[in-house]
């Protein structure tokens, strides 16, 4: 199906009767104009032909038109066009004038003796009158045509005289259509604006009262359906939090036991079996986390709507607990560079995204080495950043687009990871509107640095 | 010492209340919100272990209820929903810490006593971490039985990693704390506080770890 333009169905349906229109006002405004022009022409014809059959001299039978010369020439003299009579006896022998006039249609007999018609005369098109005037008992006729100039003139003059105005009427109409369809339809660019600019998270519905009456049931629809999405939404945030508990619960449940079986006295093979037991456990439930984490990374996939002013040094500062008894056990050094550093963000899913970036941190720093998560705003652009440094073997630049990609593990890298963690990391970056930059620590040496670099929030 | 522990799941119930008998406590399990209030009612308990996903009535449920009857057990919270948001709504509603499922036993554990040795202190005078004794009325601290010489800016930033047994305390909550006490204090005066501290504790095997560019962490004492 093409693309109907609202604007050019519009046109294309108002041309026609518009044309149709402006015929019928140019005809109608011509008829009542032309009758009474013409006829007044018409009439200074007759007057003409009465003028001259007066002039008509009998003479024993003998016609002659007493018509002086300086008479004919006042008579002939018009500013636009050619005049020329004749005289005919009632016989038709000429008596004077032109001669090759063109006769009055022959069916006509007037009852006021005149008849006006059109004709041709040396090759013009003529208006001539035929007078009948009494002339010894009989009629003789009198004809007098001029050329058809001066009717034309008035002609032309009165189609466009009244051509003009409906003319503008109908170039009027048509800027307003056009003009009226774009200002009608800007409430709907407005709308669709405002739902571009939309993060894909915001579920809220669109405010109507600013749409057009004609675009509300579109609106509504619109709201209707984000309604549904929002509560598909809910279902599945409930669904996910009910997944998590549910998994959650157990793995707890077998932690717990793998852990109390681990401390009976029992054979060395047996312990080995346990401890894998253990690992496995451990690993599932942090696998658990990171597929419900990229779950609620997908847009749509939080219930909140929309990002909220997050602080990620106090956000870091609250998380820190949790990580740094692990990095105790493992004899690393976990510390800290924070500055205030504020963004737009997810609560939840930044320090998500933290934990995986320190979880890897941790498991590829080898005992004895540093592990920094810093939070700082860039001095160059005011960009604030969220990063994490080690000391591990970092991620050779060949590799750092693919780490981003869901499972992809570096080829021949040592652990248990899933692949999952960075993938989490990016994505959740997306959402903020982040950059994930991958690099050396910035103090040098070997390593791996992982940064965030967030769009900077203007100052309010 | 009694602990209280409310779990539907029974494997995990069992798991935890193995490993707190194990450490001495006395333990009672119930699977239901229910039970968990009227138990609070009929006897007393020096802590709650509580699942917020009951069946039923929740955890959010009977904390309000405990709390309701001004009651000060302390409570520790079980999550397994994305902990953000129950964290917050836990605390608010007067929960004194929560473990995020599954957990390790040890972390567990460790958050148990913390929480049974901030009670006491709480209700007695005295706190006890391993050799070290603080006589909070008396101001008087022992360390092995003897008197154990602190000035009073030592003595309060004791007091708080104290209070704050395996958990990371930042410098500026412990300026805070220490700030009541005194007049203004940088960050250089209070590493200086903290070694002085750890030179007059670490003998007795009590050590306070420094967390770079965060704060300090009192280690939880073991037994050797």
């Amino acid at each position: 199906m093409t693309a109907k333009s609202l604007r050019g169905q519009l046109l294309r349906q108002l041309l026609p009767p518009l044309a149709a229109l402006l015929a019928l006002a140019t005809v109608i405004a011509y008829f009542p104009t032309i009758e009474p022009a013409t006829a007044a022409y018409d009439q200074a014809l007759i007057d003409v032909g009465l003028a001259l059959g007066d002039r008509i001299q009998i003479n024993g039978g003998r016609y002659s038109l007493d018509l002086p010369r300086a008479a004919e020439r006042m008579l002939r003299t018009d500013r636009y066009d050619s005049i020329y009579f004749h005289v005919a006896a009632p016989d038709g022998a000429d008596i004077a004038g032109d001669e090759g006039m063109p006769q009055p249609p022959p069916d006509e007999t007037p009852a006021d003796h005149v008849i006006a018609y059109n004709g041709v005369y040396a090759g013009k098109d003529v208006r001539a009158v035929a007078v009948l005037v009494p002339c010894n008992g009989q009629r003789c006729m009198v004809q007098v045509a001029e050329t058809t100039y001066k009717r034309q003139r008035l002609l032309r003059y009165i189609v466009l005289s009244s051509l003009a105005p409906t003319v503008l009427i109908a170039i009027a109409t048509l800027l307003i259509v056009w003009f009226g369809v774009k200002r009608g339809l800007e409430p709907l660019d407005q709308l669709s604006e405002e739902i571009k600019v939309r993060s894909p998270r915001d579920l809220r519905p669109v405010e109507a009262a600013a749409a057009p009456e004609e675009a509300r049931p579109l609106v509504g629809a619109l709201n209707a359906l984000l309604e549904e999405v929002a509560e598909a939404n809910l279902k599945q945030q409930r669904f996910l939090a009910n997944a998590a508990h549910q998994l959650r619960t157990p793995l707890a449940g077998l932690q717990a036991h793998t852990e109390l079986a681990l401390a009976q006295p029992v054979t060395e093979a047996c312990r080995a079996e346990l401890e894998q037991v253990h690992l496995g456990t451990v690993r599932t439930a942090r696998l658990a986390n990171q597929l419900l984490a990229l779950a609620r990374a997908e847009p749509g996939g939080s219930p909140e709507a929309g990002l909220r002013p997050v602080d990620l040094r106090q956000m870091v500062q609250g998380a820190a607990d949790e990580w740094v008894h692990r990095a105790m056990d493992r004899d690393l050094d976990l510390g800290f560079d924070l500055e205030e550093a504020r963004v737009r963000g997810d609560a939840f899913l930044l320090r998500e995204a933290l934990a995986n970036l320190v979880h890897n941190s941790l498991e590829h720093t080898p005992a004895g080495g540093h592990v920094t998560v810093r939070t700082a705003v860039r001095a160059k652009d005011g960009r604030p950043l969220l990063e994490v440094e080690d000391e591990g073997p970092g991620i050779p630049p060949a590799e750092r687009a693919r780490v981003l990609e869901r499972f992809y593990r570096v080829p021949g890298t040592a652990g248990t990871g899933s692949g999952l963690g960075l993938a989490i990391v990016s994505e959740i970056a997306t959402l903020h509107g982040a950059e994930v930059e991958i690099g050396e620590p910035r103090a040098g040496g070997p390593g791996c640095r992982v940064s965030l670099i967030f769009p900077a929030v203007p100052e309010r | 010492m009694r602990i209280l522990i409310v779990e539907d799941d029974a494997a995990l119930a069992h798991g935890v209340s193995r490993i707190l008998e194990s450490e001495g406590y006395a333990v009672d399990v119930v699977a239901r919100g229910e039970q968990a209030v009227s138990a609070a009612a009929q006897e007393r308990f020096d802590l709650v272990i509580l699942d917020v996903g009951l069946p039923g009535m929740d955890g959010f449920e009977v904390l309000r209820r405990l709390r309701a009857r001004s009651e000060r057990v302390p409570v520790l919270l079980l999550t397994a929903r994305d902990a953000v948001d129950d964290r917050v709504h836990g605390l608010d509603l007067g929960a004194d810490d929560y473990v995020a499922k599954p957990f390790a036993m040890s972390e567990l554990a460790a958050r148990v006593r913390a929480l049974i040795r901030r009670s006491q202190a709480q209700a007695g005078p005295q706190v006890v971490h391993g050799p070290l004794l603080l006589d909070t009325v008396a101001r008087r601290a022992f360390l092995n039985g003897e008197p154990l010489e602190l000035s009073g800016r030592e003595w309060a930033v004791l007091e708080v990693l104290l209070a704050r047994v395996e958990r990371v305390v930042s410098k500026d909550a412990i300026i805070q704390a220490v700030a009541n006490w005194g007049d203004e204090l940088s960050l250089n005066a209070i590493e200086v506080y903290v070694s002085r501290l750890r030179a007059k504790l670490e003998p007795a095997g009590i050590s306070i770890r420094t967390v770079r560019g965060f704060g300090y962490m009192l280690e939880e004492h073991k037994e050797n």
